[in-house]
């Protein structure tokens, strides 16, 4: 049962370490599927959008969590005098 | 289909089971140096066989059953999803946010986890082995299964990922050790960005739309992606230490 949970869990850990994160690309994804599908506009500039999203939402997310880090650290002891 | 999607295919396969492989290694190795080789090669060689058979039932799954375009749709999503998930912890590491993979670490660690007496049918030398191998390589399935089915080019991938499996065990037959001077951090850099491209490339044809270019465009993808990782890595180097 414990080896199942780990290989459960290990299978969601394949795509999500940052639940936010997941949905922000999975609503990406969605957002150019409806816009090339349902709304039928031009491929191309859609996929520039595309890309050009998933590029930011991968610095932003990189930049969050150093922050998250930073401030999970215990604060350096002060300097004996 | 042509000679760069196989490569891609090849390749991704072949780097994503490389860096699994010098994972499960380092386990099989603390189990085998500690408590003898028969039980640790027998969970291997299980872990293996049930990996073996999710590749088969998986890959046929989708080969067969699933229609062309959803399949590149939602294979193409969870590419992306999972080598986002790479770049991004390569990226946290290359700025030296989160520390690196130390595979002498996890050598120690599982060896001092398995000190004391080994009785004659070893049990847990077996479970740790098939555990270690088994969910390692899960990961090395997913992409194994993923680029070959939707670039259809699925022998290549197979080929790929055991050539990675046969290469690492090699080393590991005659260093005897764990394989710590193997750049991790880097081949899943390089993973990372490649599955995110191909993910992205296949997420796109699943909507319907053509990438100039066909796959050249995949070039494009890397470099954008590789760009992006970088400028990520500067902006996190670059932050104050306190936030």
């Amino acid at each position: 049962m414990k080896f199942l949970k780990s290989a459960a869990a290990q299978v969601i850990g394949l795509f999500v370490a940052d639940w936010v994160q997941t949905a922000v690309i999975v609503a990406i994804v969605a957002a150019a599927w409806y816009a090339i599908s349902g709304l039928h506009l031009t491929p191309l500039p859609v996929l520039v959008a595309l890309v050009l999203l998933l590029a930011a939402q991968h610095v932003w997310f990189a930049l969050a969590e150093a922050r998250r880090e930073a401030g999970s650290r215990p604060l350096p002891s002060p300097s004996p005098r | 289909m042509d000679v760069g999607t196989q490569l891609f295919t090849f390749g991704a396969a072949f780097l994503g089971s490389a860096v699994e492989s010098v994972e499960a290694l380092t386990i099989v190795l603390a189990v085998g140096l500690t408590r003898g080789w028969r039980a640790p090669l027998y969970g291997t060689v299980a872990a293996l066989v049930s990996l073996a058979v999710l590749v088969v039932v998986f890959g046929q799954l989708i080969v067969q059953r699933v229609p062309e375009s959803s399949l590149k749709l939602i294979i193409g999503t969870l590419l992306l999803l999972f080598g986002l998930r790479w770049l991004h912890k390569a990226v946290l590491r290359s700025a030296g946010v989160v520390a690196m993979h130390d595979e002498e670490h996890a050598y120690r660690q599982t060896v001092s986890q398995l000190q004391g007496a080994v009785a004659q049918r070893d049990w847990v030398g077996f479970v740790i082995a098939f555990k270690g191998v088994f969910l390692e390589g899960i990961e090395v399935v997913f992409i194994v299964v993923a680029v070959g089915g939707t670039s259809r080019y699925f022998p290549e991938a197979v080929a790929g990922g055991l050539l990675a499996m046969l290469v690492v065990a090699a080393i590991g037959v005659v260093v005897r050790k764990p394989l710590a001077r193997v750049p991790e951090n880097t081949l899943k850099y390089a993973v990372g960005i490649i599955l995110t491209s191909l993910g992205t490339f296949w997420a796109a044809e699943g909507m319907g739309a053509s990438w100039p270019g066909d796959f050249v465009s995949i070039f494009f993808l890397v470099a954008a992606f590789l760009g992006a990782s970088q400028l990520a890595v500067q902006l996190v180097r670059r932050r104050p230490v306190l936030a």
